[in-house]
């Protein structure tokens, strides 16, 4: 039984999710709109986002509309699109001070939300188009910022080693398309794409915080009401990434001085959900990890050397920034640390503190709206809602043998290095 | 005896204890919440490159040994301090800024012994030939992963463009080749000198007892002799060192940031400067200003672009930071309108829906045990009190903000640019 979890239908594919704690000062709305990557444009989805967060009919541009939110005690709306469980997610999220803290008994809660639904139900167009003034900037930043992945080498790595790490697969392209893609957009081509998310969309709300937000659930009810809505998106979940049959290599040469090495292993047959946590937490998830112990401290081969689990995927992710001639040793390195647990299994002390982090981060997810939201939102990917301390349980229950099990099923299947050739300043 | 500091505003109360040894803890129990931060904080940084103890001779260290001493003192002989906390399952880090290093812990369980690591920790420096040469090509590679982000480069160049002798100028790490001439001696000199009780301060936020916290620094902090550290004084000119910086490197767009230069403030001063330039900066070249609509509708800024204040022990200024294809004529563009607004003050109303705003950034500090902590930590490094800064901003005054205004040269400012290599 949850007690601070509340979660209802208010309209067709669209739910309400709301956590009350009363511990906090702010009060956070998320909009998460789900479609699939191949039903609509992504560049197009992309631009639409950005629209959404400039301005509106009410504040027909970003001077206005950041003004409101100045108004709203420096309330924030902001917007994106990210790929969740290799689904498109179209999100706005916004917070704002509870109504407790506002000096002159301003409605800050009832304020953010109606400004969420202008920005959402009523964006700046006309005659099926978004504002040809601001399509051309929203493009220009769109624009900006595919191509500023360049300004950060570890995005820049992630994004190429994914190129290859998921070929065919919907993140094998990024969220918000190319540049090319991006140059082609229209007012009218994005308009049209906001225009199916609203209709189409899985769409969930979320809001945390310390209000009951009564006054919220019934504007985003009155609001969907409104729209007609055919929601297409039944599951938030996705296949597991196809392991190749033969690993992939790959290395792209980059003006920088470090080299960025990133492997990623699969396992298709992964089910041990809390096993593999706990796995990939001891493999490189924390500060007495086996790549931090041994590939950092013991051989100095770099000053990062991490892994993480992407569980849709079932796929683990080990990356390092390293001299460009220590690549070999450091991919060995990773290698032998995965043999030796496939090998010898972990011990007693690293199953204890692998387990303890992880207790103590469920226990403070409690702590912000945030990651409360964030929590809930995760579990949607499931059949079950776990509380965090549910989950914390089936933690508990983990042991060694079932960490071994789960790192066995993990096979190599990229390894791509984006390499310095600049050694001088 | 420990004295409570309450807030009428956002209704907190901070309880603060001097210890004997002169170290100032601050402590905002939020019993409610499941965790606990605490960050114990010395005021040795980057910055402070030459020092004296006792009035003696000055010393000069290289460039890095904060950072590097920062790395260091997470071990001991038997054990480091990361394997201490993964058996409590707190997590810890460490970090070391321009005028200060910090050490923190965060957890959910065993607060008190949790507390008592990083106490130990911190108390205990254990510096060998072999330990420190097997830190260097850790912080080596550090120190390239810095210099491969064009991000902190602008930024970095700005402060060297900014400051003549002021040592806020030397990047925070050094460089590969200062961090070569540091030994255990240096950093037992440097430790010896700044870890002492009295030039340091404890901050706790979340789930903890303070009778606790103070029974454990009875135990843990040392009194005995406290030494006197005096870094060595620089005369700062008053104009930028150069007006222009830049760099080649591989970005989509060039990157740029800018500063104004301003004199060295401390203590209260240094918090009204900082929420009047954080107000009058976000008034007139904020999101919600004209300058940036029509700087964007001219396709000259993106939404990269913010302002703020940056703001430390004997350094503050109002910057700016952006992308664009002609950089220097957006500082141009700045100086204009800080000119034209000297002549015609922005209105009153403006600057009462920024303060409003301002303050409720502020407030929103408050709300999770982590950023709690950090502001408390921010604060008495600063040497105010907890809540200053939220007192400050509700009471700011327009007619203040106003001097401030024309108080700033907008001719003594200094652009660093990333230029796009390729």
């Amino acid at each position: 039984m949850i007690k601070i979890f509340e979660r209802k239908q208010i309209a067709d594919g669209v739910f309400f999710n709301k956590i009350t704690d009363r511990r906090f000062k702010l009060n956070r709305i998320s909009i998460d709109l789900f479609t699939e990557f191949d039903d609509l444009p992504r560049a197009e989805c992309a631009l639409a986002a950005y629209a959404l967060s400039e301005c509106c009919e009410l504040y027909p541009d970003y001077s206005r509309l950041s003004a409101a939110l100045l108004d709203l005690y420096d309330a924030s709306i902001s917007t994106s699109t990210v790929s969740y469980c290799g689904k498109r997610c179209t999100e706005i999220v916004g917070g704002a001070l509870d109504d407790r803290y506002a000096l002159s008994g301003e409605k800050l809660e009832n304020g953010l939300a109606s400004l969420m639904c202008e920005c959402l139900f009523r964006p700046k167009a006309k005659n099926g188009a978004f504002d040809e003034k601001v399509t051309a900037m929203m493009k220009t930043e769109l624009i900006d910022s595919i191509d500023s992945i360049i300004n950060d080498k570890s995005q820049l790595a992630a994004r190429n080693a994914a190129k290859i790490a998921y070929i065919g697969e919907p993140d094998e392209i990024p969220p918000s398309g190319s540049r090319e893609e991006a140059e082609k957009v229209t007012a009218k081509s994005a308009y049209e794409a906001y225009l199916k998310i609203l209709e189409a969309s899985r769409v969930e709300i979320f809001a945390s915080g310390c209000s009951d937000f009564h006054e919220t659930e019934e504007i985003f009810t009155r609001e969907f009401s409104r729209i007609k809505r055919r929601c297409t998106v039944e599951k938030l979940c996705c296949k597991p990434s196809a392991l190749k049959e033969k690993a992939a290599y790959a290395e792209d040469l980059f003006d920088m001085k470090q080299a960025i090495l990133r492997m990623y292993f699969k396992a298709p047959e992964m089910t041990d959900r809390a096993a593999n946590l706990i796995f990939s937490k001891i493999i490189g998830g924390m500060t007495t990890s086996r790549f931090f112990m041994n590939i950092r401290e013991k051989q100095s081969l770099c000053y990062y050397c991490s892994a993480y689990s992407d569980r849709a995927k079932r796929a683990l992710v080990c990356y390092a920034g390293i001299e460009p001639k220590n690549k070999n040793r450091t991919e060995e390195a990773i290698l032998a640390e995965l043999h030796d647990i496939c090998e010898n299994g972990i011990t007693d002390e690293e199953l204890f503190r692998a387990k303890l982090e992880l207790k103590n981060q469920l226990k403070a997810v409690y702590d912000s709206a945030g990651s409360l939201a964030n929590w809930f939102m995760n579990q949607l990917q499931d059949e079950e809602i776990l509380a965090p301390e549910e989950y914390s349980e089936l933690i508990d229950g983990v042991t060694k043998e079932r960490v071994r099990d789960a790192a066995r099923l993990y096979k190599l299947d990229t390894v791509y290095t984006l390499s310095g050739n600049n050694s001088e300043d | 005896m420990i004295e409570k500091i309450y807030d009428n505003t956002i209704k907190e109360t901070c309880l603060k204890y001097t210890h004997p040894s002169g170290t100032e803890i601050y402590m905002l129990p939020m019993g409610n919440y499941s965790s606990a931060t605490a960050r114990f904080s010395v005021k040795f940084g980057s910055q402070d490159n030459s020092f004296r103890t006792d009035g003696g001779n000055f010393i000069k260290i290289p460039d890095g040994t904060a950072h590097y001493l920062e790395h260091k003192l997470f071990e001991s002989e038997e054990k480091d301090a990361f394997s201490l906390f993964a058996q409590t399952g707190a997590s810890c880090n460490a970090g070391t800024s321009f005028d200060y290093t910090q050490y923190y812990f965060s957890c959910t369980d065993k607060f008190s012994e949790n507390l008592e690591i990083l106490l130990d920790f911190v108390s205990n420096p254990y510096f060998t030939e072999e330990n420190v040469e097997k830190e260097r090509g850790i912080i080596a590679q550090e120190i390239t992963m810095y210099r491969d982000n064009p991000s902190w480069r602008v930024f970095t160049n700005l402060l060297e463009a900014i400051y003549e002798k002021n040592p806020v100028r030397l990047d925070i790490a050094g460089t590969v080749e200062s961090i070569s001439q540091i030994t255990p001696k240096a950093l037992y000199d440097c430790y010896n000198a700044f870890y002492n009780s009295s030039n340091m301060s404890l901050c706790v936020a979340g789930n903890f007892d303070p009778e606790e916290v103070c029974r454990i620094c009875e135990n843990k902090l040392r009194t005995g002799t406290t030494v006197s550290v005096e870094t060595e004084p620089f005369d700062e000119p008053y104009a930028v060192a150069k007006k222009k910086v830049s760099l080649s490197m591989p970005v989509a767009k060039p990157i740029f940031e800018i500063g104004f230069k301003r004199p060295a403030v401390y203590g209260t001063d240094e918090i009204k400067d900082y929420i009047y330039y954080n107000i009058l900066f976000d008034m007139i070249f904020g999101e919600s200003s004209e300058f940036y609509e029509k700087m964007r509708e001219k396709g000259l800024l993106n939404d990269e672009w913010a302002v703020s204040v940056f703001s430390g022990r004997g350094h503050l200024f109002p910057a700016a930071r952006g992308e664009s294809e002609k950089p220097e004529l957006i500082l141009e563009e700045m100086q204009r309108i800080i000119g034209k607004f000297k002549k015609e003050p922005p209105k009153k109303e403006l600057f009462e829906r920024v303060k409003k705003a301002t303050y409720g950034s502020l407030v929103r500090d408050f709300n999770n045990v982590s950023a709690v902590a950090s502001t408390l930590a921010e604060n008495a490094l600063s040497g105010v009190q907890p809540f200053a800064a939220i007192s400050e901003t509700a009471n700011a005054d327009y007619g203040i903000l106003i001097q401030k205004l024309n108080g700033l040269d907008e001719e003594n400012a200094s652009i660093s640019i990333v230029e796009n290599s390729r």
